[in-house]
């Protein structure tokens, strides 16, 4: 028997889990036209910074490991952006050759260094909660709250912060920020740091219920780029919304059966590219 | 004192000369005009001269050589472009693009009701997508948001294209009231006769190459110029 409750809450919660991931990931496509497919690496990555600041190297208790998850995949995406794709970021082929590599290379390390077994991440919060009729885990309901705080103050800094209109500025026309002096490169940066810090607290929040592992961070990318062009390319609010109906299908498809999950993602990924190329607020497409 | 020199200035296209031997002057407080056709190549100048294009040559601002500044340098030190294509953020506000014009300064207050007062069309229009507008508020805004950036030399590339007659009044309304502020401008145009209204001199550019120049009165009474672009 299928709980329709513990279905709608567990479809809010993975759901703003996986918003967390492709907001970062359609900024930097919006902003730097970058497909950068080391994104599921970075969701590693912040996993296990996470790990090894909670235990596996030192103690620094949840605080330090939420810090860790953050900052280490922060710094990671910059030298990225810095180091390998500012100077190819107009030849769309090596980017995605250059990012693949990237990612590949981050999974090799932690296969190297740490096997194949999971590893797991101390919980945010330990306990359940009551909450219609069902049992949910503390550490979920932190989960949610907490993504939603950072999605709520990212919009806000985006729409109403110099910044972050310079951000959405840029993703609208290069060429015109030039001509009001806004540095492109810079602003690329500031996105990469950005997708970088929501994708490791990201795999933070996966591995605390999950695990964490090498191979990660594969599934959220694939369903990064079912929830972007759903939503449309380059919309943050966009991929708010395609977050929700990719987290809600991928709940429900598996709780009839597990197997599915992976599959109707990509179902309705090739549904909307047939039917609404552009997505739901899709603006490079479109025009 | 001259605000921009231009000298010897070539620029390509691969094999193809986009702009050759050029040479011009802008004033402080002049507006000069550039006219002619279609591919004459005053967009390439508009862009080369505000930093998007390489060129041999030698092209300085206020004295300064700009060879290794990029646009955003030259923004901050008030030579600003509104270009062609005008390159508005078409998903934001009239007023979000305006205050970005202002980008990197810390109040933007003074240059809104600035812009306001000069189109007054564009405040009526202040929560609307810039997007959604028609051509001739959308060249409004684009020039509005060019002065949001405290201009000392302003480059206009081609602001009449397209744009209804009645429209094309509140443009000519604003230039002079943009010249009047003591604003240097430099004005790519096709349109003959809107440019020699407006400049203080005009240079007349075929195949790259600068072929007449002068006062307007000079270029109106040249026989080439009447026949070919003022038929009279």
């Amino acid at each position: 028997m299928v709980d329709v409750a513990t279905l709608a809450v567990n479809s809010v919660i993975i759901s703003a889990l996986y918003a967390l991931v492709a907001i970062g990931f359609t900024l930097i496509f919006g902003v730097g036209g970058v497909l950068n497919l080391s994104h599921g690496a970075t969701i590693t990555l912040g996993a296990f910074a996470a790990y090894y600041a909670s235990g596996g190297i030192v103690e620094a208790g949840v605080g330090g490991a939420v810090l860790a998850a953050i900052v280490v995949p922060a710094l990671f995406s910059a030298a990225v952006y810095k180091g390998l794709i500012e100077r190819i970021q107009d030849q769309p082929v090596m980017v995605m050759i250059l990012t693949l590599v990237v990612a590949i290379a981050v999974e090799q390390v932690f296969l190297v260094a740490e096997g194949t077994q999971p590893k797991s991440i101390p919980s945010l919060l330990d306990g359940t909660v009551a909450l219609g009729g069902s049992k949910f885990q503390t550490n979920l309901l932190v989960v949610f709250a907490l993504s939603w705080v950072i999605i709520a103050g990212l919009f806000y800094t985006i729409n109403n912060t110099e910044t972050g209109k310079a951000i959405l500025a840029t993703s609208m026309t290069t060429k015109g920020a030039a001509l009001v002096g806004i540095e492109s490169d810079r602003v690329n940066l500031y996105t990469w740091v950005v997708a970088g810090g929501l994708a490791g607290v990201a795999g933070l929040f996966l591995g605390s219920f999950q695990t964490a592992n090498f191979a990660m961070g594969r599934g959220p990318l694939m369903l990064s780029f079912a929830i972007v062009v759903i939503g449309g390319i380059g919309s943050v609010k966009g991929s708010l919304v395609g977050a929700y109906v990719i987290g809600t299908a991928e709940v429900v498809t598996g709780a009839i059966n597990t197997r599915l999950t992976g599959l109707v993602p990509l179902l309705l990924l090739i549904l909307v590219l047939l039917v609404k190329p552009e997505g739901l607020f899709g603006r490079e497409l479109a025009e | 004192m001259t605000t921009l020199a231009v000298e010897d200035l070539e620029v390509r296209y691969g094999q193809i000369t986009a702009l050759r031997d050029v040479a011009l002057t802008v004033g402080d407080d002049e507006m000069v005009a550039v006219v002619g056709p279609n591919g004459a190549g005053k967009s390439t100048l508009a862009n080369t001269v505000s930093g998007f294009l390489p060129y041999s040559g030698r092209i300085s601002y206020r004295d300064e050589d700009i060879a290794g500044l990029s646009t955003q340098d030259l923004v901050r030190r008030g030579l600003i472009h509104c270009t062609e294509s005008r390159d508005l953020f078409g998903y934001l506000s009239v007023e979000d693009n305006l205050t970005l014009g202002a980008y990197g300064s810390s109040d933007a207050r003074a240059g809104l009701d600035a812009v306001y007062g000069l189109f007054p069309r564009l405040e009526e229009r202040r929560d609307q997508p810039a997007r959604t507008m028609s051509g001739g508020e959308q060249q409004m805004l684009a020039i509005g948001r060019a002065l949001m950036g405290d201009p000392e030399l302003l480059v206009l590339d081609e602001p009449t294209l397209g744009l209804a007659p009645v429209v094309l009044d509140d443009i000519s309304d604003g230039l002079e009231r943009i010249r009047d502020d003591g604003v240097a401008v430099l004005l790519c145009e096709q349109n003959v006769t809107f440019a020699l209204r407006h400049a203080d001199r005009v240079y007349l550019l075929e195949n790259g190459q600068v072929q007449r120049d002068g006062d307007p009165d000079l270029l109106r009474d040249d026989e080439y110029v009447r026949e070919v672009y003022l038929g009279t």
